[in-house]
């Protein structure tokens, strides 16, 4: 049984844009101010032509590790499958900081204790051990309740916005190329499709459907950026948690309370499943590389999990630093591992060749 | 043994999972006990010679009568170096933890103003739990005072004065509420600049003040009932108090905005005054920035109907706005609006965002005239005066 391309389109165009609607649209802001849509649209095509080169890949219906043991020898391919799984742990980590402090700080009202986040890592550790093919049936299910939470979001945001704030576009220089410098943390998407390759049932098109179904929720975050904009114009780099900000405007809300927060959970719920999915795509890597023993699929997706949870407590209050190491000294991990790594492998041989 | 290692992971997973589960429920799910918590209803911040004082006004149950229904409130004050240390001391003083997250008022002293106010908002903004939608206003005397003050219309000040920042009364013309949030944005802007509504109080004067006392506003304290008024603008460049709008000017401002929807004001016929009410507006703050020279002028566009006139008994339908009395209004309006602008000259304070729209339509032309658009002296004034027929 293998993921359907139904359940892919899904995930392109619903699922991946959610972990985008949190903290980015505010680290957007800081750096390249009113015109924060440029760096996200130079980040959205470059994953989009990444998404194509991995799903090209995909088409070939074989696993990462026979296409690369074809290419390399199996050898090469563990060192290649291991160093990948370490990256995508890597990559794991800033979703997980950021949805941590989204729950903490939006669903409860002064600040939980550092355990509340806790159970998530239970999730992780339960959904990576799954098959990866059950990613399919979550992603049928998700697609429809991110769309939901989505268009909610936006129905009851957009008409508080002012759009002139936009304007004039360009105006800040180097603050664009910073922009797309310090939020490649947040755009990793192709790379989470390269575990799945052998896992995909993919024809020939699915690749090109692919990449623009992944514009299609590239253009809702685009979006959904210039609302938020719109609303809090020069105080954007204060709305850290940006889905939760945006809706509470709407004359509706005063009267009746903060019933934006139901389709705010909805998003939320999404973004939970996506935060684990670089841990599953961890442990896939892992197994690919080193078989799939007995136990080792729960031992792994517990050690790592737990390895996480580990971090998420030592680095509690060091969100910043945090941040400012993954998205600033470090940024170019993920170019190389989300943009180059997908086009590159496509020289990789076929096993059957 | 070979079974209790297969076994192993499945162990580890329930003691992990029973450890993390305890640790989750442990916590109240990190609630605070509403009985420990200060509900704060409004912040009222002045200028003291060691840094600020806070006063809060604190949310208390009315007690186990369930006739008695509405609001009481305490007013918690403390001084610090800071607002988060004034909040801190608040903590310290009562043993309730302060929680922002239903105040919806906050109050600058009239000293406060004269620094730059960024510096007691920043810990309102910043702080997740605070809403950014909640009103700043400007206050005469002390802020602390303010809020102590005994409401004759309802059962907190705070309420009270929210209520002149409704809707209705924007649309009126003579209040101009402004948001945290908007504010925070007019500051951090090109344009530097924003309004606030200055509130006064007045003595409760009338033979109201028993019955309202009997039906539940202000009981429970000695003090002198108030009434509270907000018909002036405090404007602000730069986070500084530079100047104050009076009632009819902030109408002006109003009408500019295009804000007004059944405000009144009054006018002549004749040698009789004669109330208007606006039932229709449009206005226009116009900037033409093309070189060599940048001109502005002034537009306001208003349908009106007559109220209040002086008829006699036998011309019922007397309520027409004859000629007389629009030419009248236009010159009303006129001398509101240009009166107006003659403070926002002096003041420097560029209450209609011209500079923003500059920088949007064209940075380099907002890099030529920047500084002179706050001083500019309109062209035009246009007061569009039309009657409903």
């Amino acid at each position: 049984m293998t993921v359907s391309r139904r359940q892919l389109y899904f995930f392109l165009a619903c699922v991946a844009p959610a972990g985008k609607l949190i903290l980015l649209p505010a680290r957007l802001a800081e750096s390249a101010k009113n015109d924060l849509l440029l760096p996200a649209a130079i980040h959205l095509a470059l994953q989009a032509a990444a998404v194509f080169c991995a799903l090209l890949l995909c088409e070939r219906g074989e696993t990462l590790h026979d296409m690369l043991a074809a290419t390399f020898g199996r050898v090469a391919a563990k060192i290649f499958l291991t160093v990948f799984s370490v990256f995508l742990a890597y990559a794991a980590f800033l979703p997980l900081l950021e949805e941590k402090l989204f729950v903490q700080s939006v669903y409860y009202d002064t600040l939980p204790s550092i355990t509340s986040f806790a159970p998530f890592f239970l999730f992780a550790a339960y959904l990576a051990a799954k098959p990866i093919r059950a990613l399919g049936r979550v992603w049928d299910i998700l697609g429809i309740v991110a769309a939901i939470g989505y268009a909610g979001i936006l129905i009851l945001s957009a008409g508080s916005a002012d759009y002139a704030a936009l304007a004039p576009a360009g105006g800040s220089g180097m603050g664009i190329l910073l922009g797309v410098l310090r939020t490649w943390g947040w755009f990793f998407d192709a790379a989470l499709l390269l575990p799945l390759a052998g896992h995909i049932e993919a024809k020939k098109g699915t690749a090109w459907r692919g990449a623009l179904f992944y514009l299609v929720g590239s253009a809702a975050v685009l979006l959904f950026l210039a609302v938020f904009y719109g609303i809090f114009q020069e105080t954007a780099t204060n709305q850290l948690f940006a889905i939760a900000a945006t809706s509470k405007y709407f004359s509706g809300v005063s009267m009746l309370g903060r019933v934006d927060y139901a389709f705010v959970f909805l998003l939320g719920l999404v973004v939970l499943f996506l935060s684990a999915l670089p841990v599953q795509g961890c442990v896939e890597c892992l197994l690919q590389a080193y078989g799939r023993e007995h136990h080792l699929p729960a031992f792994l997706s517990v050690g790592i999990s737990a390895v996480l949870l580990a971090l998420v407590l030592v680095c509690d209050f060091r969100f910043g630093d945090v941040m400012s190491v993954i998205s600033g000294t470090l940024f170019w991990i993920f170019p190389l591992f989300s943009v180059l790594v997908p086009a590159l492998c496509l020289a990789l041989r076929r096993s059957h060749a | 043994m070979r079974n209790f290692f297969r076994s192993l992971p499945m162990k580890l997973y329930i003691l992990i999972a029973a450890v993390l589960a305890f640790s989750f429920f442990s916590n109240d799910f990190g609630l605070v006990d509403i009985q420990k918590t200060a509900v704060i209803l409004a912040a009222g911040i002045d200028r003291t010679e060691n840094g600020f004082s806070l006063t809060a006004q604190i949310a208390v149950p009315k007690g186990s009568d369930r006739t008695a229904g509405g609001t009481s409130s305490v007013e918690i004050e403390a001084e610090g170096e800071t607002v988060s240390d004034c909040v801190s001391l608040i903590f310290s003083k009562t043993g309730w933890v302060p929680k922002l997250v239903f105040c919806d008022l906050i109050v600058l002293g009239e000293d406060a103003v004269k620094e730059d106010v960024i510096a007691y908002l920043n810990y309102f903004l910043r702080n997740d739990y605070m809403p950014d939608s909640c009103m700043l206003a400007v206050c005469e005397g002390k802020a602390g005072e303010l809020i102590s003050t005994v409401s004759a219309i309802d059962d907190a000040s705070s309420l009270a004065i929210s209520k002149l920042f409704s809707d209705a009364a924007k649309k009126s013309g003579k209040v101009m509420p402004c948001t945290l949030k908007d504010f925070a944005i007019g500051y951090y802007g090109v344009s530097e600049s924003g309004y606030l509504p200055f509130i006064r109080t007045e003595r409760q004067k009338g033979g109201q003040n028993d019955s309202l006392q009997s039906a539940g506003a202000g009981t429970g304290t000695d003090g002198e009932q108030k009434i509270y008024i907000a018909e002036e603008t405090a404007l602000f460049s730069k986070g500084k108090m530079v100047g104050l709008l009076d009632r009819n000017e902030t109408l002006a401002v109003s009408l500019l905005k295009g804000n007004v929807f059944s405000g009144t004001f009054n006018a002549m016929d004749g040698d009789k005054p004669v109330t208007l009410s606006v039932v229709n507006n449009r206005g226009k703050v116009s900037l033409d920035s093309r070189a060599p020279s940048v001109k502005l002028s002034l537009s306001v566009v208003v349908r009106l109907c007559c109220r209040g006139v002086t008829a006699a008994i036998d011309d019922i339908a007397s309520d027409r706005v004859t000629d007389d009395i629009l030419k009248s209004c236009k010159e009303t309006l006129s001398g509101y609006v240009g009166s107006m602008w003659e403070k926002l000259k002096g003041s420097g304070c560029d209450l209609f965002f011209l500079r923003r729209a500059l920088y949007r339509s064209s940075p380099k032309r907002y890099g030529m005239w920047k500084d002179d658009v706050p001083f500019l002296s309109p062209v035009t004034v246009e007061a569009n005066v039309r009657s409903m027929k």
